[in-house]
């Protein structure tokens, strides 16, 4: 069974009398493991994909089965639920929480989730010295650098052991040496620890890196 | 410019109508009260001068004795007079009106106190003589007589029983022409006859038409003061010989007697309300400084909302200043709705104040109106002139911060992170130096009997721990992270996270919230401490088994005496051993009207317990005083005149001024305004045999004093009317003046504090839209709403618990100021400093529990949103 199964996934945003279909009957599905880019230029609905795949949104029509359960019938705290234990998020700005430190930005779902601090402590260094940012573990994030931010950024993502990572251009915001050495990260995650990623980005180098690679053009697969 | 004002802040405004109604209340409220107070002190100084008028008419000059009025023998060696002018000897004095359904009950009184009854002011003129002071217009008397001659006027008068009432009065009471009103003075209830209806002009207008005109001989027999008139009206035949004519006359009367303009009893009555008007004034300005935290709340929020579409703005080309401008002209709006609300709010405020207040003012002072006066220009004025400018100021930061903001910036919703703060010395030093500022002020005198150093004392406490709020978050938030992450979880680490991160902007609401609770923290310890005090003082002082009074309330102006029949009636019961009957009279004393009391000192020294403060061997000295030229004086006549044990006190007598020694200083706090107290003996040395106002009885041991007051009053005849408290009902009643008294107090103070917890959900409404990224990002990454909504709610409740500490001892550094220099420089009582430690724990509870409650509402926003597809 794979981990992720989309069927004529639909997505129509309204507004007034204008309505967007912003997906338009989208398939595919994903495996336990997989690491798949979704390419495509600006508005053709990756965004919006990876939001229905996260739990962050539902969709306007379609089946989209995450584990076996269909994240189109869930209300808003059972999507809160499956983002919690089953999800982790990567952003192009970074978006970690200001007023926490990076440790504590880490050790968040973990706590969310109702694990125990200790727990969320022991996952957090552990994390951190996988992607390299222990001696920042007690800086705030604008203290440091964009690429330091997102590597503690993948961290908070993986630190609740979520059966899928969603990444949403993660190094659309750096330059080219962080950008190189995040995707690396995601690469060598997915490739030791087995973390299934679903990412979305316009470089064609960045996409090379993923094992498989899905266009998208005005809301459907090429 | 103006169109984008309309779109730009009108339009939000009437959008967002729950946070634009709740910023346009408290403005309202702010100036409602203000306003309000102003009007309710103005109801009693103005109700009291206006009446004075009334009843004065065209009187240049009155001609007056020492307290207890002039002796009618004097009148013939006083003819001279008429070579200034035309005389008019006065009886004047209050009485109540008996309420029909009041007849019948033998007591007429409640344990609880006197029952309500209605003041009327009843005139004592020979009609002959007193046409030209007075306009005295006759409805009808009956006969068909088209104009009333002064002849028939005499006519209607010449009875002990006839009485002219107003129209007004006969039309509210249902009284006819030709019937009967009972009216009772001190404890003699009378029936008279109305002889005539006076039309609502002169006189007839005094306390809304509670007037009553009688024969001078009808009246003296009335108040018991045959033999006596109170004063003498001088018409002057030529008025602008005012001045002259007073310094003409000074020497010529005879000692004990003076010449004074009937406007100096106003004034007199002003002085002696001052303190307590000036005090509810300070305690209204607390509202509105609340009310223009909100401005500045919803101005920020305003801000904070709208930062992207401030930031497009600017990227399209307008400036800052006219960005300044947009967010000044949202206050002015605001104000302006707030002050025109006020307004209205403002007499319904009047009103209830009024009837919060009239009780005290007419129990310990005088008899007052029952309605503020109308409203004038200048009272619009006033609510315009602080409503508009202060809440420009109070907008005048976050409208500043508006106008800077980056337009790159702001549009990609990166420049919201707070800056995280250091402790800086100035934090510290600069709120050290204000609190300092206010000890050393604290120490200073009072400037014409007034606490200005007091009162600036008391702002600068407030300034200098508004000041201070930022550093104690700080170190707040350093110690306090342990705590609420190992005891509150997750929500307590975020809410603390955020809290910390958002000092800068909390600060201020925090500071607001703190003054708001430090003034009820401040005026509970005050009054709790006062109240301690009073019953302390109760308990040691009310020894009498049974007081007996008037049934009519004694106020200035107004006095009340005890007849023979009811004093017979206690001496008589074979259960009364002793009786201690006592005299007030109301005396000049440097321009100001004080008390002078007489009593029998050995039995009061026998039977009674008065506290003394001074000298160590009062008792023995006040022994020494009886049948001497000495006094007992109370400790705020002490302090207000600075009078000491062995000190001489001038006082005018009938004889003249004469010196007393003042032989020790007793604590008392029936009064602020001051008591002369001399032996019986001596007092009817000067005074004469005068009818006293009030009996302390004393009864065998193991007597139930309750029926020997109810033996007592069944004992009387419907003809009089006494009121007799047990000693238990007395101090019963103590407290409830004092409760009423207070009761203003706990109203203004409420107002603010609602003001105030619609502040903090403003400011945590504030603080969820400036971290709605972070809040949606949060729900992300896997918070529930309940999550969310908890955070939120301990952010709140820790605001309130932040505000109650800072609230709490700023509060308690005010009550040290209100009680050790503003009551002393006011009312020159001393207060025992007394911790109500159950009720600070209370409100300590109630306010964190409230401000969580405030909490709810941003809570609910908060956990509400969601990352936006753009975001």
């Amino acid at each position: 069974m794979p981990l992720l199964a989309a069927s004529n996934l639909q997505k129509t945003y309204v507004s007034g009398d204008a309505r967007v279909a912003a997906l338009a009957g989208v398939s595919f599905s994903l495996d336990a493991g997989d690491f798949v880019a979704l390419m495509g230029p600006s508005g053709c609905g990756k965004s919006t994909l990876l939001h229905l795949c996260g739990a962050m949104d539902r969709p306007t029509a379609g089946q989209l089965l995450l584990d076996g359960r269909n994240l189109a019938a869930l209300g808003d705290d059972e999507l809160t639920h499956v983002r919690r234990e089953q999800v982790g998020f990567v952003f192009q700005f970074f978006n970690l929480l200001p007023t926490l430190t990076i440790a504590d930005n880490i050790a968040l779902p973990c706590l969310l989730a109702g694990v125990t601090p200790q727990e969320a402590d022991r996952r957090t260094r552990e994390l951190a010295g996988r992607v390299g940012i222990t001696p920042r573990l007690d800086h705030y994030p604008q203290q440091v650098s964009g690429g330091e931010m997102q590597r503690a950024a993948i961290a908070r993502a993986l630190a609740h052991q979520p059966a899928l990572v969603v990444a949403d251009e993660p190094t659309g915001n750096l330059d080219s040496d962080n950008g190189a050495r995040v995707l690396a990260l995601l690469v060598e995650l997915n490739r030791e620890m087995g973390i299934t990623i679903l990412l979305a980005t316009h470089s064609a180098d960045v996409a090379a890196a993923a094992k498989r690679v899905l266009r998208m053009k005005d809301g459907m697969f090429e | 410019m103006m169109r984008l004002f309309r779109q730009f802040i009108l339009r939000p405004l009437l959008r967002d109508r729950v946070r634009t109604a709740t910023t346009i209340v408290g403005v309202a409220l702010g100036i409602a009260v203000i306003i309000a107070i102003q009007l309710t002190n103005a109801s009693s100084v103005r109700g009291f001068e206006t009446a004075l008028e009334a009843v004065a008419g065209k009187t240049s000059i009155e001609i007056v004795g020492s307290g207890s009025g002039i002796d009618e023998t004097l009148l013939p060696s006083l003819g001279w007079l008429r070579e200034f002018g035309v005389v008019s000897p006065v009886v004047q004095g209050d009485a109540a009106l008996v309420e029909p359904d009041a007849v019948g009950q033998p007591d007429g009184t409640r344990e609880a106190g006197r029952p309500r009854t209605e003041a009327v002011r009843v005139l004592g003129v020979d009609i002959l003589r007193d046409q030209p002071f007075r306009e005295y217009r006759l409805l009808d008397v009956g006969a068909g007589e088209p104009e009333v001659t002064t002849q028939r006027f005499l006519q209607l008068l010449t009875n002990e029983r006839a009485v002219v009432i107003t129209e007004k009065l006969a039309r509210r009471r249902g009284l006819a022409l030709g019937g009967e009103i009972r009216l009772m003075i001190g404890d003699r209830v009378v029936s008279y006859t109305i002889r005539g209806l006076l039309k609502d002009e002169g006189p007839a207008r005094v306390l809304d038409g509670n007037f009553a005109l009688m024969d001078i001989a009808a009246a003296q027999l009335a108040f018991d003061r045959l033999g006596r008139i109170d004063r003498i009206d001088l018409l002057l035949r030529n008025p602008e010989d005012l001045q002259r004519t007073l310094v003409a006359l000074g020497p010529r009367l005879p000692a004990g007697i003076e010449a004074q303009r009937p406007a100096r009893r106003g004034a007199q009555v002003e002085t002696m309300l001052a303190a307590f008007q000036m005090n509810l004034t300070a305690l209204s300005w607390i509202a509105l400084v609340v009310g223009l935290f909100l401005v500045y709340n919803t101005v920020t929020i305003s801000v904070v909302a709208r930062r992207q579409e401030i930031g497009m703005l600017r990227a399209l080309g307008v400036t800052g200043p006219q960005v300044l401008a947009l967010f000044l002209g949202e206050a002015a709006a605001l104000a302006v709705a707030g002050t025109v609300l006020g307004l209205g709010l403002a007499r319904v405020l009047a009103d209830a104040a009024v009837a919060l207040t009239s009780a005290t003012v007419s129990t310990l002072y005088i008899a007052s109106v029952s309605a503020p006066p109308a409203m004038t220009w200048g009272h619009v004025a006033l609510a315009a002139g602080l409503g508009l400018p202060l809440s420009l100021l109070a907008a005048a930061v976050p409208a500043l911060e508006a106008s800077r903001v980056a337009p790159t910036a702001a549009m990609h919703g990166h420049d919201t992170l707070e800056m995280r703060v250091r402790l800086r010395p100035v934090m510290l030093v600069a709120p050290l130096v204000v609190i300092g500022a206010a000890a050393g002020l604290a120490r200073l005198g009072p400037v014409n009997g007034r606490p200005y150093f007091g009162y600036v004392s008391a702002f600068a406490i407030v300034i200098g721990a508004s000041l201070i709020v930022p550093a104690v978050m700080f170190g707040l938030s350093r110690a306090s992270r342990g705590f609420l992450r190992g005891r509150l979880g997750v929500e307590g680490l975020l809410a603390h996270a955020n809290l910390s991160a958002a000092i800068p902007r909390i600060s201020i609401s925090v500071a607001a919230l703190a003054v708001s609770l430090s003034m009820m923290v401040a005026i509970a310890v005050m009054i709790g401490s006062f109240r301690d005090t009073v019953v302390y003082w109760v308990g040691q002082t009310v020894r009498a088994d049974l007081f007996v009074g008037p049934g009519v309330r004694p106020t200035v102006g107004s006095e009340q005496t005890l007849s023979s029949e009811v004093i017979e009636a206690v001496t008589r019961h074979p259960d009364v051993v002793a009786v201690d009957s006592f005299r007030n009279l109301d005396l000049v004393y440097n321009g100001n009207l004080v008390v002078l009391g007489a009593g029998h000192f050995d039995v009061a020294l026998s039977r009674g317990a008065l506290l003394f403060k001074s000298p160590s061997n009062a008792r023995a000295a006040m022994r020494a005083a009886i049948g001497q030229d000495a006094v007992i004086i109370s400790e705020p006549f002490a302090n207000k005149y600075g009078k000491h044990d062995g000190d001489v006190v001038g006082i005018s007598t009938p004889n003249g001024p004469r010196e007393f020694r003042v032989a020790a200083v007793y604590y008392d706090y029936s009064s602020d305004r001051g008591v002369i107290v001399m032996d019986f003996s001596t007092f009817s040395r000067y005074y004469g045999a005068l009818p006293p106002t009030g009996i302390a009885a004393y009864i065998k041991d193991g007597v139930d004093p309750e029926r020997v007051r109810s033996q007592i009053l069944a004992g009387l005849d419907e003809g009089h009317r006494a009121f007799i408290y047990t000693n238990r009902a007395l101090r019963t009643e103590v407290l409830r003046i004092f409760d009423s008294t207070f009761a203003i107090t706990y109203a203004l103070e409420l107002i603010a504090i609602v003001v105030a917890m619609l502040g903090v959900a403003g400011t945590l409404l504030t603080l969820v839209l400036e971290r709605r990224r972070e809040l949606s990002l949060l729900r992300l990454t896997g918070a529930d709403r309940r999550q969310v909504t908890r955070m939120v709610m301990i952010e709140a409740a820790m605001i309130g618990a932040v505000s109650q500490g800072v609230g709490l001892t700023m509060g308690l550094a005010l009550s040290m100021v209100l009680i050790y220099v503003i009551n002393v420089q006011s009312f020159g009582w001393t207060i025992q400093f007394h911790l109500p430690t159950a009720f600070l724990v209370q409100s300590t509870i109630v306010v964190i529990a409230a401000t969580a409650v405030a909490g709810v509402y941003p809570a609910r926003r908060a956990a509400q949103l969601i990352l936006s597809q753009d975001e």
